[in-house]
């Protein structure tokens, strides 16, 4: 029983071929853009609205400086990213839903501000705020998103209401929508949690953060306004567990429910199945100190600091995002529905002067408010569980939002210390 | 009097296996129903046990969707289901063969060493993997897919307590034939111990096939995409499309559902003189 | 996981036999470990390159502030752990799991016995039976819990759930968003059960058969009636290392528990505070843009560790590698 030096050739052979033919080849990158120089990949989520992978594929083959190929990711966008920017292997540019102030400190996104030097007054400054810091830009906001409130008029009519101006109003209307097959209000299959978020406090006159940097809602207010949402639960008026949830306005156009918080990007579809029989809302003010509220977002675009050709990605950014005035206005406005982040193209857009869309607009503009970029992934965990057993447990506000203040405290302490 | 009361049991346990043989049914009927019905059939208020009209036209939209590759992610999925399965069980064999049966010092080491990361939770070492896999360049390949997975500590274990068992005599006899232990286990060994190599190879078949997290973050590059990925792709941010959804489910599991019922007796004899238990 | 991994089976005794020391039982020793590594040594490098690089440097992490870095210069000592230990959340999500064990366990044990003791006295289409049941189990979590999700427990009036609660005059219910009384728990040990049962049936049908057909004879003969007595006397006994085997894997899976619960309960804006296990909420922790990879690796070194004392706990509870010195 002496090992040849053939056997183990054998050996080594055997298990090297089974690890050889379990490889196979490279798959390849995938279809891209026209032009030369050098290879950039661009990140985006997966969009919902039929012809927008086509239309920002077309936008990248257009450019003639690099070579750009476009991903579109399903699945948790915010998670791949964050695996990627670790690596090598990660976008060159790339949309976020953010970038979240540890990216920025961790210096993993490239400083974008030369890229707006003469146009930055255009953008809408609701959305390029949370992309500063520092005084620095680290994203350039893409479009505006925005969520509101939307109510089926006949429903309301029939019921001899008015569209609630205050959060009493609100919880008093969904109850009296409630019926056997129908029910008042759909805030997500969670019981609003999730996608709510900071909105109360802003509509109980507060914030999440102030401007110096501390907890913007240790205030009775806050406590106030949520504990209006357990009233909602309680009274059995939310919609829950629908097979799609808040953002899809399948619910609301099926009839499930009379009143659904969702995205202007549902929109057009809301607009195709109920015609004139709807209208929208912001969210109501609670309170003397009060005010409506509606939430506004931005995806961005960023480079990654990881990018073997940052300056040919911050050139592409600029071309794509500042430059082409009219793909961004075609992005915004040609599928789902959106509002330009240039004031410049929302002013020009026809289709935002009228009806419900021509309200959202006014309740950006008059109503808006943005997470502020303090506000880290921590805090709003911290947060959202709080608001959850609020509303569901019926948890008492006070002693909840006390641990959560304690939590978003020392967040903030953290972030302060590292920048 | 016993007689009748035995036969009465025996019906009334007739009737419960019927029962519960329906109940486990049930998730796949309603794959069957709502994956051939109209998104308006799949909602509507009044509950129907088969829709108004099967719209097998749904399959065919699934292949035509261009914005999702299905039949490129099947594909995919079924080389990598391949090449993880016979890597895997090639790998594991081998080295649950030496741990059991090559006299070695520090033999007793190496597998408490492998036994140990059968405890760990794949997700405390994900994000380091992932780095590992990106560093090597493998991002978007097959490559990066398959070979980080083939070495599972599970298919090791189970052939190592599987040749504990095996009976020694036809080693022996294959020694005195002069046969080295390479060649003793690749022509005594291995062709007496197929039902464990198809049990595993099953059990590996199916986890690689339903595997999601890893494919979703390395296959990053659509043509990478596994059908699972694929998949999760229809529930996007803003709008679920559920008849294309469940049809896509129902494809999805059909390979699989294949690759059961063909092996399905060599599972059970696999698992019956194996060590899994 | 079974009685043999913690016998030394002893493939070290034979080498002894040779005889120390000597010119000869030295080559034959250095042979054997050249067999051994040919057998072993493709395995064990890539189980070092793909599981213990990765896994130690995870636990390099959770010495560090790793926030979005994988490569921290910020050496924290034990802080990340005292953090998780008191973090509210964390010890939250281990009772999670206690709770979600103590149902599933016990539920799946049951089923899977009982499923594997009808169809193995089952006289006709035994085979179709056990494939029933056995199915499931190729079925991934994301399309079971696709199905649990959308048609079998959604909230609103065509569920099937709520269908057949509609027949009987209730009201539909929400079953994944309702936590008192706590309906997603139904949802979630149900899916599971769907997909587990069959597996572990399998083990018991193969325990089964192992039982001596002598044993029954003779408890028939002494008068024992057929059903409870024999199963407690007779088959239970016999079949108490394929359950020791069955509730070790259980206890395992459960653990590592994670894709049923986020396909089932998670949605674009995070998870919820309840129904929310361990590697749910490090993952949250770790990955997603919470990114703080420090204190999601003390995290889940701490449930590697938990892991590691539960089921070495258990084996010695059952103790496990006396089985084989007993005979």
């Amino acid at each position: 029983m002496t090992i040849t030096r053939r056997a183990l050739l054998a050996a080594t052979a055997a298990a090297g071929g089974g690890l050889l033919a379990a490889c196979g080849s490279n798959t390849g990158r995938g279809d891209g853009g026209g032009g030369s120089g050098p290879a950039l990949s661009q990140w985006y989520h997966q969009y919902g609205e039929a012809g927008t992978e086509q239309a920002v594929k077309r936008y990248a083959a257009a450019y003639q400086k690099a070579h750009v190929t476009v991903q579109w990711r399903p699945g948790n966008y915010d998670q791949q990213t964050a695996a990627a920017l670790l690596t090598d292997s990660g976008p060159d540019v790339f949309e976020v839903n953010g970038p979240t102030l540890d990216q920025i400190q961790g210096g993993q996104v490239v400083d974008l501000t030369d890229l707006l030097a003469g146009v930055k007054d255009d953008f809408n400054p609701a959305v390029l705020t949370p992309k500063t810091h520092d005084g620095k830009i680290w994203g350039i906001p893409q479009v505006i998103d925005m969520q509101m409130l939307y109510y089926r008029k006949s429903l309301l009519k029939d019921a001899g209401l008015q569209p609630p101006a205050t959060l009493d109003a609100l919880v008093d209307a969904a109850g009296k929508l409630t019926t056997k097959k129908v029910k008042g209000l759909f805030l997500g299959n969670d019981g609003g949690a999730g996608v709510l978020g900071g909105t109360p406090l802003y509509a109980a006159g507060l914030q999440l953060v102030t401007d110096d940097g501390k907890v913007g809602f240790d205030d009775p207010a806050a406590a106030r306004a949520l504990g209006k949402l357990h009233r909602l639960y309680a009274g059995k008026s939310l919609l829950l567990g629908a097979p799609a949830d808040w953002s899809d306005p399948s619910a609301f156009v099926q009839g499930l429910t009379a009143m659904q918080w969702s995205g202007l990007w549902a929109l057009p579809q809301v607009q195709k199945e109920l015609g004139d029989d709807f209208g929208v809302l912001p969210f109501p003010a609670d309170g003397p100190a009060g005010r409506p509220a509606v939430p506004v977002g931005a995806y961005a675009a960023a480079v990654s600091a990881r990018s073997r050709h940052k300056e040919a990605a911050k050139e592409y950014v600029k071309w794509l995002w500042v430059e082409r005035t009219d793909d961004q206005e075609d992005f915004a406005l040609s599928y789902g529905f959106h509002i330009p982040a240039r004031l410049s193209l929302a002013k020009k857009a026809a289709k935002l002067r009228t009806g419900a869309a021509a309200d959202a607009v006014r309740f950006t503009t008059d109503h808006g408010y943005a997470q502020p970029l303090l506000w880290t992934p921590a805090a709003q965990t911290a947060y959202q569980d709080a608001l959850s057993r609020i509303i569901k447990d019926g948890a008492d506000p006070d002693s909840q939002l006390k641990t959560v203040v304690r939590k978003v405290s020392a967040e903030l302490d953290r972030v302060k210390k590292a920048s | 009097m016993d007689d009748a009361l035995v036969r009465v049991g025996r019906a009334l346990r007739l009737a419960l296996l019927i029962a519960l043989a329906v109940l486990f049914l049930i998730p796949f009927y309603l794959l069957l129903r709502n994956g051939l019905s109209s998104e308006r059939d799949i909602t509507s208020p009044e509950w129907t046990f088969f829709p108004a009209e099967l719209r097998w036209g749904n399959v065919r939209e699934l292949f035509d969707d261009t914005s999702v590759p299905f039949a490129r992610s099947l594909l995919n999925s079924a080389l990598i289901a391949v090449a993880t399965t016979l890597g895997t069980v090639l790998l594991a064999s081998l080295a649950g063969y030496g741990l059991a049966r090559i006299p070695y010092r520090h033999a007793n080491k190496v597998f408490y060493a492998v036994l140990g990361t059968l405890m760990v939770p794949a997700a405390v070492t994900f994000v380091p993997s992932f780095v590992l896999v990106s560093t090597l360049g493998w991002i978007s390949t097959l490559r990066g897919l398959i070979v980080p997975t083939l070495f599972s500590a599970f298919a090791c274990f189970v052939f190592r307590q599987y040749f504990l068992g095996f009976p020694r005599e036809l080693e022996d006899a294959a020694q005195v034939d002069g046969l080295g232990p390479w060649r003793t286990y690749w022509l005594v060994v291995v062709p007496n111990a197929r039902p464990v190599f198809a049990a595993v190879g099953t059990i590996v078949f199916i986890g690689a096939w339903n595997a999601f997290l890893w494919p979703l973050v390395i296959g990053q590059d659509q043509s990478a995409w596994t059908v699972q990925v694929a998949l999760s792709s229809f529930t996007t941010a803003q709008v679920v499309r559920l008849h294309e959804l469940f049809v896509a489910a129902a494809v999805s599991i059909l390979p699989l559902l294949l690759v059961f019922l063909c092996f399905q007796r060599w599972i059970v004899a696999g698992v019956e003189r194996s060590g899994i238990d | 996981m079974s009685a043999r991994t913690v016998d030394a089976d002893a493939p070290v005794a034979p080498a002894r036999a040779a005889g120390e020391g000597t010119p000869s039982a030295r080559a034959v020793r250095r042979r054997r470990a050249l067999w051994f590594w040919v057998f072993v040594g493709p395995f064990a490098a890539g189980l070092a390159l793909f599981t213990y690089v990765p896994l130690l440097w995870s636990v390099a992490l959770s010495f560090f502030d790793a926030h979005n870095t994988v490569t921290p210069t910020h050496f924290v000592g034990l802080d990340n752990y005292t953090a998780m230990l008191s973090d509210d959340a964390f010890l939250d999500s281990l009772r999670v799991f206690l709770l979600f064990t103590a149902f599933i366990v016990p539920a799946t044990y049951v089923l899977a016995l009982a499923l594997a003791l009808m169809v193995n006295r089952v006289r006709r289409a035994r085979a179709f039976f056990r494939s029933v049941f056995f199915l499931p189990a190729a079925c991934s979590y994301v399309v079971a819990a696709l199905i649990w999700k959308m048609s079998i427990f959604n909230g609103v009036r065509f569920g099937l759930a709520n269908t057949v609660l509609g027949w009987f005059g209730g009201d539909p219910v929400a079953w994944l968003s309702t936590t008192d009384p706590p309906w997603y728990w139904l949802v979630v040990v149900t899916v599971r059960l769907w997909l587990q049962a069959g597996f572990y049936m399998i083990l018991f049908l193969a325990g089964l058969q192992r039982i001596d057909p002598v044993l029954y004879e003779a408890a028939a003969v002494d008068g024992a009636r057929p059903g409870w007595t024999v199963l407690r006397h007779i088959t239970l006994p016999q079949l108490r290392a394929t359950s020791v085997a069955v509730v070790l894997l259980l206890v395992i899976n459960a653990f590592q528990a994670f894709d049923e619960f986020y396909n089932l309960l998670s949605d674009a804006r995070g998870y919820p505070p309840y129904a929310r296990p361990p590697l749910v909420y490090l993952y949250y922790t770790a990955l997603g843009q919470g990114q703080n990879l420090g204190l999601g690796s003390a995290g889940a070194v701490i449930l590697a560790l938990i892991i590691a004392v539960v089921t070495v706990g258990q084996a010695r509870w059952f103790g496990l590698g006396r089985r084989d010195a007993d005979g």
